[in-house]
């Protein structure tokens, strides 16, 4: 998928993965590449800027955590996250329900 | 090939952030590509990463608009605590004596000026807090605030020149400290965002249409010389009002609204282009 359709809806796409679990930068890029089944393309440098421009947001609250022995950064959704997670999959539904509608009528 | 060491150096030199902000990110993608080579191999680990200045960019353009949001909080207390201060100055002022006309008007110009500014930066710092900023957004928030700042400043100066007397010394300090702490937090989110590409683009952020999506309401938009037109009207309006809630007789209270219109209209003049208000 290109870049471009994909710019803007990095944000979105984290906080969805979140929503399954806190995780580590890696953790979240892998969890993304199995459930797009690897469609998406994301340069896995780009989730820490996205990562940490949620946590500016305030969706994302993160601390330094030591699993297996090192040291990770940890990220998870705080309940405005949850929150925008939900309203995030709403919108997304109409837009791509509204989307399809026009590509299927020029199609 | 290249080694996980050879792209985090190349990713540290084409960062602009320094401190612990930087120092952390490098941390993550060390550990990140750590992570991926144990499972890919280096040279993967280090491809799917992505440019190293392509991403070392996209985390300098974030540093700056968290540093520029942060300062536009502390911006907004430390114009709160300076009027605060300023009211402080007022009260503890010798009864009997009497503003010069001179001071009287920057102290007026001044507050308005820096409750306006503040409140742009404000409304701007809310609406992006969850997007991405590009630089020349950033700078315009750091321009926004540092006018903000210098305002306050000027308003509390005034005051103190306008009726001199004695007050507490804690309370006066504090406006002015707090404001000289944002004013560094200002300065520091400007110095990054204008060591990065775009930071010389022209921002132009119509405040009301920035104010309609923060309370999610439609707002029409206002091209700059009707915004002026609107603003003047309300300020105008607003001071009539005010010279005449005072007991000011009406032909007073129109001289006040005239003056109030006639700053609104200099004071869009010439801070417009820098508050992103209207094109040079």
């Amino acid at each position: 998928m290109s870049a471009d359709l994909l710019r803007g809806h990095l944000d979105r796409l984290l906080l969805a993965v979140l929503a399954d679990a806190p995780g580590h930068g890696y953790e979240l890029g892998q969890r993304l590449a199995e459930r797009s089944g690897g469609e998406l393309g994301v340069q896995e440098g780009s989730l820490y800027p996205a990562l940490h421009r949620l946590e500016r947001g305030g969706l994302v609250e993160s601390a330094w955590s030591a699993g297996d022995g090192r040291r990770r950064r940890v990220y998870r959704l705080t309940p405005a996250g949850r929150r925008a997670v939900k309203a995030s999959r709403q919108e997304w539904r109409a837009f791509s329900t509204a989307v399809g509608r026009v590509l299927g009528e020029t199609g | 090939m290249r080694t996980i060491d050879d792209y985090l150096a190349e990713l540290g030199g084409a960062l602009h952030v320094r401190g612990a902000v930087r120092r952390r990110f490098l941390r993550e993608c060390r550990d990140h590509l750590a992570d991926a080579a144990a499972e890919h191999g280096e040279h993967e680990a280090v491809r799917a990463f992505g440019p190293a200045s392509e991403i070392a960019a996209a985390f300098d353009v974030e540093v700056a608009a968290r540093r520029g949001v942060r300062s536009t909080f502390a911006t907004v207390a430390a114009v709160l605590a300076t009027g605060g201060s300023t009211l402080a100055l007022i009260h503890a002022a010798s009864t009997d004596t009497t503003a010069p006309a001179w001071w009287a008007v920057a102290f007026f110009v001044g507050a308005q000026v820096a409750a306006v500014a503040a409140g742009l930066a404000l409304v701007q710092a809310l609406v992006l807090r969850r997007s991405t900023m590009a630089p020349a957004e950033v700078v315009l928030l750091a321009r926004r605030n540092g006018c903000a700042l210098v305002a306050a400043g000027v308003t509390m100066f005034s005051a103190g020149a306008a009726v001199p007397g004695r007050g507490s010394a804690v309370v006066l300090l504090a406006g002015p400290v707090l404001a000289c702490a944002a004013l560094v937090a200002v300065m520091r989110a400007r110095a990054l965002a204008r060591r990065l590409d775009g930071h010389d683009a022209l921002a132009v952020r119509p405040p009301l249409e920035d104010l309609g999506r923060l309370v999610r309401v439609p707002v029409p938009p206002l091209d700059a010389r009707r915004l002026l037109l609107v603003t003047t009207a309300v300020a105008a309006a607003g001071a009539f009002a005010r010279d005449r809630v005072e007991h000011g007789s009406v032909g007073e209270a129109f001289a006040f609204a005239g003056l109030e219109g006639l700053a609104v209209v200099v004071c869009f003049l010439v801070l417009g282009p820098a508050l992103g208000l209207r094109r040079r």
